[in-house]
């Protein structure tokens, strides 16, 4: 074994928080570019539709992780769309194409954007969010985290910019991780539902129901979480992992 | 004699079996957007996405698109304008929704029908009893808001509420497969199976299966969840046959 300084699960848990900060930092840049646009007077659909093209286009066909990527308008800040968004799709084999909105209120297949947790909890705490894994059905059928981070200038909130990337290929970035802890060791987000697991019997997806684990993750659901270093009473040890808003349980 | 052609022939007819039922490509475009015009999922005065839309979203020629509009304007369904605020309007026409209703149920045997239940049933009760296991408190919450939001006052309401709360469920269930496989079976076989939603009382039946639905999961009982949906399906079944067998009996011609 090479001499380390950090123990083992602290390694896993920093590697887990690397991946997902190095996606927030990309969305993050991404943020920048569209305030310089955003500040400018009367922005519309038209002339920031390139803008988020430029950047979503090469990060959904060069990054490995993301499949997702674009900007989501507060609702009446563009004066040519009351509803837009403006998120580019890619996987491989496919064709980089462009998510078909229904922007049109009256129409059945409208969906208030608002309501989802990408969009909800980012405009409730003004701060970044990992949503899911979950089923995105209204995008791709895929299964997926969304990161979104809000944009505000000069305290007014004018919409999320952000990416999805694939469960399946986060769990393969982190499970040789986990399978080095020598013991049962889950991925899981904020509600207890499992990103990666080492065990066949903790599938992805599913709620990890542990003794005390809900109670523990309560941080995580905050703005800016605490950090969580404990261990439940079943002995099982949980471990935050960095600012990502997942948690590692380890036995 | 089919029977003493063995395994081997089983698998392999599996295998090469006609990519769709057999209905040409046209046909099955027309099918499905008659079907939601007939059953209230388009309203009357809708805008329909244009050929191009068409093809792109459900993945058809230009052509089969064209066609499909084609034939769903000459059985009264939709109507073109010409021009600058042009494209095709869903026109509901009571009398030939009606016939076209008719004739897609006496379409189908009786066994078809059954069959086609027993599928939904076998998607949408796995669905909900694995979102059962594995739904989260904000889950819960955009069940019980799709709920809540659900206007029975309409076919089309009810059908609409009732389509995003399966739909809702099936993405709860984490599984992109049960997903896809909810969507395709909603659209082929939803404009039958919930024809019951024409009368107000099974129109409140799926709002008792919603409550029970969403205590289940609540509950964390997968075995309740997926009897709730089952039940609800079996009375839709129940309804539809019984219609055929009167529309049979009722109307020899």
């Amino acid at each position: 074994m090479t001499a380390t300084t950090a123990p083992a699960p602290a390694r896993a848990a920093e590697e887990v928080a690397g991946i997902v900060e190095d996606l927030f930092t990309t969305v993050d840049g991404w943020r920048r570019r569209l305030e310089a646009h955003l500040e400018a007077a009367e922005p519309t659909a038209r002339t920031l539709d390139p803008v988020v093209e430029e950047f979503a286009v090469p990060a959904v066909t060069d990054d490995p992780l993301i499949t997702g990527a674009g900007f989501v308008a507060a609702p009446g800040l563009l004066s040519d769309a009351r509803w837009h968004l403006a998120w580019w799709l890619g996987s491989p084999g496919a064709e980089v194409r462009r998510l078909a909105t229904v922007d049109d209120e009256t129409s059945d297949s409208f969906r208030d954007y608002t309501t989802l947790e990408w969009w909800r909890i980012p405009f409730r705490t003004g701060a970044r969010h990992l949503t899911g894994p979950y089923v995105d059905y209204l995008c791709t059928d895929d299964y997926a985290v969304t990161l979104t981070v809000p944009i505000v200038v000069e305290d007014r909130f004018l919409g999320v910019v952000g990416c999805d990337a694939l469960v399946d290929r986060i769990e393969s970035r982190v499970l040789p991780g986990l399978r080095g802890l020598g013991a049962p060791a889950a991925l899981v987000n904020a509600s207890g539902r499992i990103v990666a697991a080492t065990d066949a019997r903790r599938e992805p997806g599913a709620i990890l129901r542990l003794d005390g684990l809900a109670e523990a993750l309560a941080p995580l659901r905050e703005a800016h979480p605490d950090a969580i270093d404990l261990r439940l009473p079943g002995g099982q040890a949980v471990r935050s992992c960095g600012a990502s808003s997942l948690a590692l349980v380890v036995g | 004699m089919p029977r003493s052609t063995g395994h081997r022939d089983a698998t392999r007819s599996v295998v090469f079996a006609p990519l769709d039922d057999g209905a040409g490509r046209a046909e099955l475009v027309e099918r499905r957007i008659g079907d939601a015009i007939v059953g209230g999922l388009l309203r009357d005065g809708e805008r329909l996405p244009s050929e191009a839309e068409l093809s792109r979203s459900l993945g058809v020629a230009l052509v089969t698109a064209r066609e499909a509009l084609e034939s769903l304007r000459d059985h009264g369904l939709v109507r073109t304008r010409r021009g600058r605020d042009g494209g095709s309007f869903v026109t509901y026409d009571r009398e030939a929704a009606a016939r076209t209703l008719q004739a897609r149920l006496q379409g189908h045997s009786r066994i078809e029908l059954r069959d086609l239940a027993v599928h939904l049933s076998a998607i949408a009760g796995t669905a909900a009893e694995l979102a059962a296991d594995r739904a989260s408190d904000d889950d819960l919450e955009s069940l019980v808001a799709i709920h809540h939001d659900a206007d029975l006052r309409t076919e089309g309401g009810a059908r609409r509420a009732l389509l995003r709360f399966q739909l809702e469920v099936a993405a709860i269930s984490q599984s992109p497969r049960l997903v896809r496989e909810e969507v395709r079976l909603q659209a082929e076989a939803g404009p039958l199976v919930w024809l019951c939603l024409r009368e107000a009382e099974y129109r409140e039946r799926t709002a008792v299966a919603r409550t029970e639905v969403i205590a289940a999961i609540r509950e964390v009982a997968p075995a309740a969840a997926r009897s709730a949906v089952l039940s609800l399906i079996d009375d839709a079944t129940g309804w539809l046959i019984d219609e055929k067998l009167r529309l049979e009996t009722g109307d020899p011609a």
